[in-house]
């Protein structure tokens, strides 16, 4: 078995590590205490060709997958910069607009994305269907051969920076279909449409992305705008969110190696009795355990990213990869905290402020319960119990 | 115009190095290592050079063991247009160094031969200046500006006190100071390319070069550890402290 990273991965990965480095952690803070959008940055990456890392070459694109998308993902937090943006526009949008859009929709989107002139999110969570994606009932309510979609979203990550919304809706309701898999439908939604309005709900999380409510009144959608068949898109739906949580794996990771390699610079010289507390197992220890934990979850997040380009089953190793390395992260983050005593609240230390963010990813995109739902159902074939 | 450029493989500039328990160097185990900062700089100056229309071919060139053919690979995905690796697994010092470039530069025929001014593992700062020694070719170190036109070059060197012009013929050697340039980092199209450039690969044996020590390190130490630092209030309070506690003034 090789574990060794192709030169190609590894650039990859060093190109997101200098990235971070050109446009800091600090950058970063600062963009995220006030909750705005790193533009230049995502700039410079597009010009540079990552934004369509997993986009195929003809259309402006990398051509490359979801390992290689993780890689680069995994070098900015790593080095203190975790995006959202790059899950939900160039992983999950353009992920799957190139893995199952129409060659019109290719042509007419892609080469834009990716020269980031173009900014995609991802909208599925609504006010009563969170966890249970079944539930939805944003109905694109067939009319001739187009529809008019009505509905309401919560919690959608950078509409306001965006151009187009892959949302998932309903052309069948949820009462009306035979399996509650039925009648789903993904759409490319024009944000600048008739019917689409949002506003922005006020997030606690220290991050430079918004989350946003949106509302569709009626928003009239054609048959160009369906990605993949009508009432199939459950089918595909996996092909969103598999990526979506090795990403935000891949983020966990990073952040928690982040504030570990922090924690271990600052113990190793922060003195309070004698020597550095870094050679107090009381502070070293959580640390290493935290490491450790850390290098596993991305182990995992590499392979469920690898299944995934190689068309093998993905799920149980990609929701298993999300479940430990939120929990990796968290715990990463908690036992810097810890070792940077008080420095670690203030705003020069910025420790804390990677907390909200961690902790997000043990309840989005999916929560932890869920996950273990899933492994104890699918992975162990054990009873259901919802 | 061809330009040759050396790269060398060096531990990254942001690994906080240590020192082997046995005091013969420095622990490279799991320690990440990356293309020294001032041959970034080289590599990108070609690119200009060529971007300019001055030159056709740039030539990366890396010495020492086989993973140095990553360090080639950056500079190719950076846009180099093919690469030689020097494999040795001997630890080389700056003349071994400059006579491989030298045997390098008697097959290849460049017109300009940049390096960095040192590299941040061993700071020799001495490769390029034997190197144009050893050709008889002008050299250029400590560039801030390099201009081609007519087959000479301006370079501007950051000497103690300011900047000085020369104006060199070509052939010539020149090296990089870290003003020069921000090196770009590699687009993903060019990553990809990289992949399909040619690697040559030499041995020192090969091209008729000695490579047996002349130096014996004796022992290699972490510099004295430094006290932690203390903040002043305000001018007053510096002022007395230099007299009173440090008693310099
Ligand atoms: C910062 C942020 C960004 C987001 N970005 C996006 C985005 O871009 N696009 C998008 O579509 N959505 C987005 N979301 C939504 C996110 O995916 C949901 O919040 C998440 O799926 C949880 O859904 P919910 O909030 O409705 O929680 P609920 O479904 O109400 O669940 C509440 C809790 O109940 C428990 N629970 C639920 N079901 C079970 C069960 N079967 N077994 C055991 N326990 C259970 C879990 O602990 C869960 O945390 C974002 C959320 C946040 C906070």
């Amino acid at each position: 078995m090789d574990f060794a990273l192709t030169p190609e991965q590894q650039m990859i990965y060093d190109y997101g590590s200098k990235l971070a480095q050109s446009y800091d952690h600090k950058h970063w803070l600062e963009k995220a205490r006030a909750h705005e959008f790193p533009r230049e940055m995502w700039q410079r990456a597009a010009e540079d060709g990552f934004c369509g890392l997993m986009v195929p070459e003809e259309y402006g694109g990398g051509g490359l997958g979801l390992l290689e998308m993780a890689l680069l993902l995994e070098g900015m937090a790593d080095h203190g910069v975790p995006l959202l943006m790059y899950v939900v526009g160039p992983t999950m949008a353009l992920g799957h607009i190139s893995k199952h859009g129409s060659d019109q929709q290719k042509s007419r989107y892609l080469p834009d994305a990716c020269a980031g002139k173009t900014l995609f999110c991802f909208a599925i969570t609504e006010p009563t269907a969170g966890s249970n994606s079944m539930r939805i009932n944003s109905v694109a309510k067939p009319d001739g051969n187009r529809f008019k979609l009505s509905g309401n979203k919560v919690f959608i990550t950078g509409v306001d920076v965006c151009d187009y919304a892959v949302v998932v809706a309903r052309t069948t309701p949820h009462d009306q279909v035979q399996r509650k898999t039925d009648g789903f439908t993904l759409f490319i939604v024009d944000l600048k449409a008739k019917g689409v309005d949002y506003h922005a709900i006020d997030m606690s999380i220290v991050a430079p992305e918004e989350q946003f409510t949106m509302f569709f009144d009626e928003v009239d959608l054609g048959p160009e705008d369906v990605i993949g068949e009508v009432g199939d898109g459950f089918n595909t739906l996996f092909d969103l969110l598999n990526p979506e949580r090795v990403t935000v794996a891949a983020l966990s990771c990073g952040i928690g190696r982040f504030a570990v390699n922090k924690a271990a610079e600052y113990a190793s010289e922060r003195v309070v009795f004698d020597g550095p507390i870094g050679a107090y197992q009381g502070v070293q220890h959580p640390l290493a355990v935290a490491k450790t934990q850390l290098e596993m979850a991305s182990l995992m997040t590499r392979q469920a990213a690898w299944q995934y380009d190689n068309g093998e089953q993905a799920g149980p190793a990609a929701n298993m990869a999300k479940y430990a390395a939120a929990e990796a992260g968290i715990m990463g983050v908690e036992a810097s905290l810890q070792a940077h005593g008080g420095n670690g609240f203030t705003h020069e230390y910025g420790i804390y402020d990677l907390y909200s963010m961690v902790r997000l990813m043990r309840t989005a995109p999916i929560n932890r319960e869920l996950i273990l739902n899933y492994i104890g159902e699918r992975v162990l074939g054990m009873p259901r119990s919802y | 115009m061809k330009v040759l450029v050396a790269v060398k493989r060096v531990v990254d500039y942001n690994v906080k190095i240590r020192v082997k328990a046995d005091q013969t160097g420095v622990d490279l185990n799991n320690v990440k290592m990356s293309m020294n900062p001032f041959d970034e700089i080289g590599v990108e100056e070609a690119l200009r050079m060529k971007e300019a229309g001055s030159v056709e071919e740039i030539v990366a060139v890396s010495i020492g063991v086989q993973q140095c053919q990553e360090t080639i690979r950056t500079a190719l995905a950076m846009g180099a247009d093919r690469g030689i690796l020097v494999k040795t697994e001997q630890e080389l010092e700056p003349l071994h160094v400059a006579k491989i470039m030298a045997a390098l530069i008697a097959e290849e025929q460049p017109d300009v031969v940049i390096l960095g001014k040192q590299a941040i593992d061993d700071d020799c700062n001495q490769t390029g200046q034997m190197l144009a020694a050893l050709m008889d070719w002008p050299q250029g170190t400590f560039a801030s500006k390099i201009e081609l036109a007519d087959g000479k070059a301006n370079v501007t060197r950051e000497v103690d006190g300011g900047l000085q012009t020369l104006t060199l013929d070509l052939p010539m050697v020149v090296t990089t100071d870290l003003r020069l340039n921000e090196p770009r980092y590699a687009s993903l199209p060019n990553i990809m390319k990289a992949k399909k450039k040619p690697i040559d690969e030499k041995t020192p044996e090969e091209l008729g070069v000695d490579t047996a020590p002349r130096l014996t390190t004796l022992k290699v130490e972490d510099p004295p550890a430094r006290q932690a630092g203390v903040k002043v209030e305000d001018v007053a309070d510096l002022v007395d402290k230099l007299r009173n506690e440090a008693g310099v003034i």
